[in-house]
Parts: C-alpha cells; structure tokens; sequence
C-alpha cells in the first residue's frame, strides 16, 4: 500500500468520515476561530459592534511582564526537557538492552507506574516532598545536615523536578523504541575493533539514536510548555507560565481575547518546533518516516 | 579466556553467549566498574522515578493530619473520609463515566479512520495522519481554550458531550497510531487468501481482518480510558461546576488543604493504575504495543 496515490479511493475510505468530522467541528474550527478571536475587540455573538483589532498582540508585546512569562515557559520546557533526556536515556538504553524478560517487563512497569498515576497525583507527590516541611527537609534536619530549611517548592527548580519526574517516561518509551532497533552487532564490532565500550557507544550508539533523541525531546517540551498543574502547585502562583496566565485570563479576567492571543503565541511556539523537529530529523536519518 | 571473536558476523544466539560471560572476562578490567557505574546511574533514576509514589502510599497510611517523616503509626482514617467524601465520590463516578463514553468513541472513531488511512486509498493520507496525531504534539491547553471559546461563542453552556468531545480528540490519535501499527504489520495476503477461497468481503473483514487488528485497537482502547481518566487541561476548561472530574477535584482540593484524603485518593488511583497495566501485559503484551 506504499503508492496509494496512484489507485482510487475505495469503500474503506468512507471509515475516515466520521474522525474527520469531530477533527473538522471540534478541532480545526475551534483553533480558527480562538485566532479570529485573538483579533477582535469582543465577542461577536454578544457585542453589537465587534471590530478587528491587534491590541491584544501589542499589549503582549508592548509589556516585559508578558515577554518576561513566554520566556519563563520556555526556558522551564528546556531545562525539563535536556535532564529529562540526561536521565531517560541510561533507562532506556538499560530496557532496550536488558535480556531477561522478566527483567524487561519489571523496568516496564517501573517506567508506566508513574505514567499512570496521574498529574495532579505526581505533583501532590512532590510538594510533600519539596516543602519546607517536606520530606527532603525534615530528613536533613534530623540528620543535623542543615538547620534551616532549604527552599526547595517555590522555586523553577521545584517546577522543573516535578516536571522531569512527570515527563521522563515519555522520554523514556520514546528511546527505547530506537535504542531497541539498533543492531547490537554494530556496538560489539566497534568493541571488537578495539573501542572501549563508552566509545562504542558515543560513536555508534549515541548517533543512531538520535532520531529518538529528537522524538522525545519534541515530546517532552511540548508536554512541559503547556504544563498547568505542577508548575501551579510547586510554583505557589508565584511563577507565571503561559498556561496559568491563559487560564488566569479566562477565569479570573473574562478576557477572552487576550487569552486567544496568548493561546495563540503558544501554538506559534508548538509549531515552529515541529517544523524544526521535521527539519531536524530529515537532517539525521535522511527520511521521514510515517508515525 | 572467553570465547574467541568471530570475524564474520554472529548470531544472537552466541552474541548473548558473549555478553553474558563478558564480566568474567573483564574482571579486572575498567569494563566492569562502567558496568556498575551503569547499574549505579539507572538504579538511581528507577529510585527518583517511584520513591515519591512510595512517599504518597506511606502519607495515605500516615494518621496526623499534616506530613510527617518518619510515619507515627498506620490508619485507614484518610481512605475513609475519601470513599465517605461525597464530593470525591461523585468526581470519580463522573471520571468513569467520561472515560468509558470516551474510550467508546475514541476506539470506534480511531480504529474505522485508521483503517481508512490504510485501506482506502485515501489521497493525502501523510496530512491526514499528522492532523489526527496533532493533539498530542500541541498543548492540550490549547484543545481546552480553543473547545471553550467555541462553546461560549455558540452559546451551548458546558455539556458533558462537549467534555467528552474534548476528551475523544486528545485519546484518538492513540487508537489510531496502534491500530495503524497493527495494519502496516499485516499480511495482505491472509484476505486475499480468505477472497480467494470464496469468502466475501464482509466475511473477510469480520473473520480474518478483525481479530487480526483487535489487539492494537485494544491497547489504543485502553491507552484511550488511562488518558481520559487523567485528563486535565482539557476537563479544566469544559467541566461545570459542582460536575468536576477527579483530577479537577484533586487539583481544587490540593490548594487550599494538604492532608491525607490526596494520599488516599492517589492510592485508589495507583492501584487504578496498576490493574490496568497489569491487565494491558495479561490481556495483549506491552512490549509490542507501548511505542509512543
């Protein structure tokens, strides 16, 4: 079914109507019309006059305030994304790799366990953990290590560990998919020739991967950018990402087209690294692959 | 010492010989302290990745109403304000519900698209495929300000449907992307040999298509019911008031109070968790199907 182009459709293709339908009303629809709403001055359905307008851009840009925030939710989606990628990896090189089954299918668990156990969960996790009077801290101090304790919720840092906790199985399945189709063979004749296995690795291993590398990272960046929960809970509103700011305006403001702005810049951001993601992986592996 | 290298290429069979007496041959060598270097690292990260679902079970058990380490004593006190809690109750019948009417829709929508995108002949199947993958790689956020502005502009308030709308969007793709991987895996020839033995086309569908593509419908299926059950941002934007799913309770509850009720309700939802992937491994074996 390789060149489907040349034949003509056939009675299947009638199945895709119904999923084609709910993308079209519930998915496309509502995108076009939250950047039609990005640049009107109300909604139309209840103002009587409702003009186009780019106010609600400029404010965004006019104010470092709102430059200051998209650039928080970035700069949380990188560090998140790069020790999630420094963690996930050895995991996933360890599943890839492992022979016994039962072995296997322990790490599995180990990876999904977490997956499934849910944000809000995962987050309430971590703040009985980070807070002042949290695990990591009362531990220390009965072990008279500090004396105060150490400000650990609150902070980016707080945001991304939870962050990276909540992510790193994505990064991890993504890996080890690729890692498992690498020939094994390659790294034992890189060895055999007389590489030491951490150069067998960096020079064989590492550069297959990389289309992986790539898959996850887009994931995971796109997971921790649009994060509401866990930079909320482990920020305490004190750090503002996008996400929140989106969800402020529509909650506590009613601005609804300011928000469609917001959202919008935040789709701008998601695409962009899906065109370079693309760009990227057709770089590496030369083709691109239908998921 | 150990086995000698064969200069051609070697089987599986005898690289797995070689790997497995590789530490005996390294014994004195670097080789083995990278492999418990190796050991050491992953070991770690397995500790980072389940200490603070561990960390939640023991604040469940955990009797004072505050966090406290180590643990005082052992009481079912927070499971019982959780399953008397009727607003907790009604969270996750309500979070139930929308997951199963949406795994229903999901699965039906994903699994008949997918076999369209296969067998129809459909121009523009790569397009095709990349929108209905889309919600996965686009903030779920946006799914939820976007279905939201749309509800308010159409003026049709907050319904379940609409919850449910949203909920099937972001699980379809799951159902297509395995049911898809299941339909590429698949001999062309099994229905053209059923064909040609004089069954219909019908017939071929329901006794050699079918069965042949169950298990990744399945395993979208069930994907489809975990992400449902777990979703947030989308329900954050679509529930009404006083009808929340459990995640939006949770969350809502997690903000002003931190006792043991979370613990307890994060227990109920691990133990969730945990049936599902065990059911997932009993029912169609994870390691061919967990591809994200």
């Amino acid at each position: 079914m390789s060149d489907a182009a040349t034949r003509r459709p056939n009675g299947l293709a009638l199945f895709i109507l119904p999923s084609a339908l709910l993308f079209a009303l519930f998915f496309l629809l509502p995108i076009g019309l939250m950047a039609l709403m990005s640049v009107l001055t109300g909604n139309p359905v209840v103002a009587p006059k409702v003009a186009f307008t780019t106010r609600h851009y400029a404010r965004m840009f006019d104010d470092p305030y709102y430059l200051e925030v998209i650039w928080t939710t970035i700069r949380i989606g990188l560090v998140t994304t790069l020790v999630a990628l420094a963690i996930g990896y050895p995991l996933a090189h360890w599943m890839a790799r492992i022979r016994s089954r039962t072995g296997h299918a322990l790490l599995l668990m180990a990876v999904l366990a977490p997956m499934l156990t849910g944000i809000v969960v995962r987050t309430f996790a971590w703040m009985t953990l980070l807070s002042d009077k949290g695990v990591i801290n009362q531990t220390l101090i009965s072990l008279g290590i500090i004396s105060q304790p150490l400000k650990l919720m609150y902070t980016e840092t707080g945001i991304v560990v939870g962050l990276v906790h909540i992510y790193v199985p994505f990064m991890v399945l993504t890996l080890t998919g690729v890692i498992g189709r690498i020939d094994e063979r390659l790294e034992q004749a890189a060895e055999n020739l007389g590489a030491s296995p951490l150069r067998a690795f960096i020079e064989v291993t590492l550069p297959l991967s990389l289309p992986g590398i790539l898959a996850g990272s887009l994931l995971v960046f796109a997971l921790a950018i649009s994060a509401y929960v866990t930079p909320i809970l482990l920020g305490g509103f004190q750090i503002m990402t996008l996400p929140i700011l989106i969800y402020q305006q529509i909650s506590a403001n009613f601005n609804v087209g300011f928000a469609a702005a917001l959202g919008i810049i935040l789709l701008m951001i998601s695409l962009l690294l899906v065109i370079a993601y693309n760009h990227a992986l057709g770089l590496v592996s030369g083709q691109r692959e239908l998921q | 010492m150990g086995p000698s290298h064969s200069p051609s290429l070697v089987s599986d069979q005898e690289a797995a010989l070689r790997l497995a007496t590789a530490p005996m041959r390294a014994i004195a060598g670097r080789r083995c302290y990278g492999r418990y270097l190796y050991l050491a690292v992953n070991i770690s990260i397995l500790t980072f990745l389940l200490a603070p679902i561990a960390v939640v079970v023991v604040f469940a058990l955990n009797p004072t109403p505050f966090i406290q380490f180590p643990p005082v004593g052992v009481s079912l006190r927070w499971f019982e304000k959780f399953f008397a809690s009727r607003d907790f109750m009604h969270a996750l019948g309500f979070s139930l519900e929308i997951a199963l009417l949406t795994t229903v829709s999901a699965t039906m929508l994903g699994a008949s698209a997918a076999l369209a995108l296969a067998r129809g002949n459909l121009p523009g199947t790569r397009l095709i495929v990349a929108t209905m993958l889309s919600p996965l790689m686009l903030p779920a956020i946006l799914t939820g300000l976007a279905l939201f502005q749309t509800y308010v502009l159409l003026d049709v308030g907050r319904p379940t449907w609409g919850l449910v709308a949203g909920h099937t969007l972001v699980t379809l793709p799951y159902v297509v992307r395995t049911t898809l991987a299941v339909l590429h895996n698949f001999d062309t020839r099994l229905e053209e040999a059923a064909q040609n033995l004089g069954a219909s086309p019908l017939r071929t569908f329901f006794e050699v298509t079918l069965p042949l593509i169950k298990p990744g419908v399945l395993a979208g299926a069930i994907f489809a019911f975990i992400v449902s059950f777990d979703q947030f941002p989308v329900s954050l934007f679509l529930v009404s008031p006083g009808n929340e799913t459990l995640p939006v309770t949770l969350f809502n509850y997690l903000k002003f109070d931190l006792d043991g009720t979370i613990g307890a309700a994060s227990v109920v939802s691990i133990v969730l968790a945990f049936l599902v992937v065990v059911g997932l491994d009993r029912t169609v074996g994870l390691r061919s199907y967990v591809k994200l």
